[in-house]
């Protein structure tokens, strides 16, 4: 998959711009606050309907103009295909081939794209909250009943600890609702359960063999998924949910006394090991961003498995946070097969021969120029 | 432009009612000022006796002007089944149907801890009343397929369990008459979930 040409009417601070995107490799060079990323976050909405950065449709649109308009050529297998999204303060009207799509759900897919941001480094380092999140999105790309369960656990525990406070602090017997909530909860947390065990069993598989490219075979990468409460999330849906609910069971004196419940996909973690070792712990810098880059590497192949096409790549930021080696390692990996978008704010330390089949713009101010 | 006060009264009054924002209201409150002045008579005695004459039926919780309800005082309905509702525009919708001839309960609301609504909120005593003597042998509990009416629906399910009677619950699914491409992917998975032999 590959967008042909890309059309931004107003976007952020961007007036105009018309970019012909032949080349696989893109390069958007200027010092920061000039929008480069503005152009990548415009191919980021492009794919998945909202931005990455900000919730709200009104921050898109330049200061002061009263809509903003994304529209490109994308071609998919050889076939090319229009999509076009317009934003106004109202919402957002998206089109595919000149038919408007009413549901988002139904655009989604026409094109995918993987992004990578200097916040991504945190998948490592950061908590258990962003690693959590990063299953949350990646899964949800590909599975709507994820996403219903999801939305439906997290309202699930609300309503839970609130019952569990009510108890704690009016001594309010109310064990036949708190059993009809943990019933409830018990459903949707084993279905986020199985689906995270399988997403990671499979990004896992292709995380190992490229982090393993990365390092020269010197580091084996190990990703453990840790259901919260030691759930173990291989078994069988029933046999799972009757763990759960031996488990609920167990604390539930605690539960009461600290009103709120302690075990569920939302304390759930990934923990990530080089050879064994635990790197969001004792991993150096360079390793915590060479596990980053593997698994963003290893989505790409996920959704290529999944939809069977490579996704496009949006690298903002982040060929500047990884040193030379894993920065030609990285481009080596996509060489050929992914059409990739980067921002950067020199031009130092990339080789020539990247350079060479590379086209670059200069952004300044909202404009962009084409190098050379 | 300061409007005089009976109209800038009324204005308000007609802003409390859901989906009306301010310039439904002002162009209401001036439909009124046009209206005959019996209609507007009657409108208001209508709100005053709406209000005043309304009460819950002493059975089924219903909303009826009289001690007991249309339906429960209607002797051609069948005693045994008892069809649990959330809320009196629900029984409504099921009378729409004129395929259910049982009686109802309505419960006015759901259990939502959240917005402080707990089991003792409903009208869940008199429902329980109602199955102490032996002639109810079933309950269909129809209250609605969110989180909310789930929850409701297996607490009753649990609370009644020592009546030994049959309980039930309405389907979900795809809508009747609808085309299966356009059904969202949840929906249809529930209703593979309750896919039945034919």
């Amino acid at each position: 998959m590959h967008v042909e040409q890309l059309e931004l009417t107003q976007f952020r601070n961007i007036p105009q711009l018309e970019l012909t995107c032949p080349e696989e490799l893109h390069l958007f060079v200027g010092p920061n606050a000039q929008g480069k990323t503005n152009i990548l976050e415009s191919l980021y909405v492009l794919a998945i309907g909202k931005s990455h950065r900000t919730r709200s449709h009104k921050e898109l649109i330049r200061w002061e103009e009263p809509a903003a308009r994304i529209r490109a050529r994308v071609n998919r297998e050889g076939r090319s295909h229009r999509l076009d999204i317009r934003l106004t303060p109202q919402g957002k009207k998206v089109s595919r081939n000149g038919v408007e799509q009413r549901r988002l759900s139904e655009y989604i897919g026409s094109l995918t794209a993987v992004l990578f941001a200097p916040e991504d480094l945190a998948i490592v380092k950061g908590s258990p909250q962003v690693r959590r999140r990063f299953l949350d999105m990646e899964i949800g790309q590909v599975s709507p009943s994820y996403v219903y369960h999801l939305t439906r656990y997290n309202k699930l525990i609300l309503q839970r600890n609130t019952i569990l406070k009510d108890i704690s602090k009016n001594g309010k017997e109310q064990e036949m609702l708190l059993e009809v909530l943990d019933e409830q909860l018990i459903q949707s947390a084993v279905h986020l359960w199985i689906k995270r065990r399988g997403f990671v069993d499979v990004l896992t598989r292709w995380a190992q063999d490229i982090h393993s490219g990365i390092t020269d075979g010197k580091e084996a990468l190990s990703i453990h998924y840790q259901p919260s409460g030691e759930m173990d999330a291989g078994q069988e849906e029933e046999a799972l949910q009757e763990q759960f609910r031996q488990t609920l069971q167990n604390l539930r004196k605690q539960e009461i006394q600290r009103g709120s419940t302690l075990v569920g996909p939302h304390r759930d973690d990934l923990r990530l090991a080089a050879n064994g070792v635990d790197i969001h712990t004792y991993g150096s810098q360079g390793q915590q961003r060479t596990a980053a880059l593997s698994l963003k590497l290893a989505e790409i192949e996920l959704i290529h498995q999944e939809t069977g096409t490579y996704p496009i790549l949006l690298l903002d930021d982040v060929l500047s946070e990884l040193d030379d080696s894993r920065k030609t390692h990285l481009l080596e990996a996509i060489r050929g097969k992914v059409q990739t978008f980067v921002t950067i704010t020199g031009l130092e330390g990339i080789d020539q021969g990247t350079l060479d089949r590379a086209r670059m713009y200069r952004v300044r101010q909202g404009t962009v120029t084409e190098l050379r | 432009m300061n409007l005089p006060e009976p109209i800038s009264k009324m204005i308000d009054g007609f802003m409390r009612l859901p989906g009306i924002g301010p310039k439904t209201a002002q162009r209401l409150a001036f439909f009124v000022l046009g209206m005959e002045e019996e209609d507007v008579i009657d409108l208001a005695k209508a709100l005053v006796r709406a209000k005043r004459d309304l009460k819950r039926c002493q059975v089924c919780r219903n909303i009826t002007d009289q001690e007991v309800c249309a339906v429960c005082r209607d002797k051609n309905r069948d005693d045994s089944i008892i069809c649990v509702v959330q809320d009196p525009r629900d029984v409504i919708a099921m009378e729409r149907t004129r395929e259910y001839n049982g009686r109802y309960h309505v419960l006015h609301g759901a259990i939502s801890p959240m917005e402080g609504i707990g089991p003792d909120e409903l009208d869940i005593p008199d429902l329980l009343k109602r199955l102490e003597d032996e002639t109810v042998k079933e309950l269909i509990l129809a209250t609605n397929p969110n989180i909310e009416g789930e929850a409701t629906a297996m607490y009753l399910q649990r609370l009644v369990k020592p009546f030994g009677i049959r309980v039930t619950r309405i389907a979900h699914g795809l809508p009747v008459g609808g085309d299966l491409e356009y059904a969202d992917e949840v929906t249809l998975s529930k209703a593979l979930e309750g896919r039945r032999e034919l």
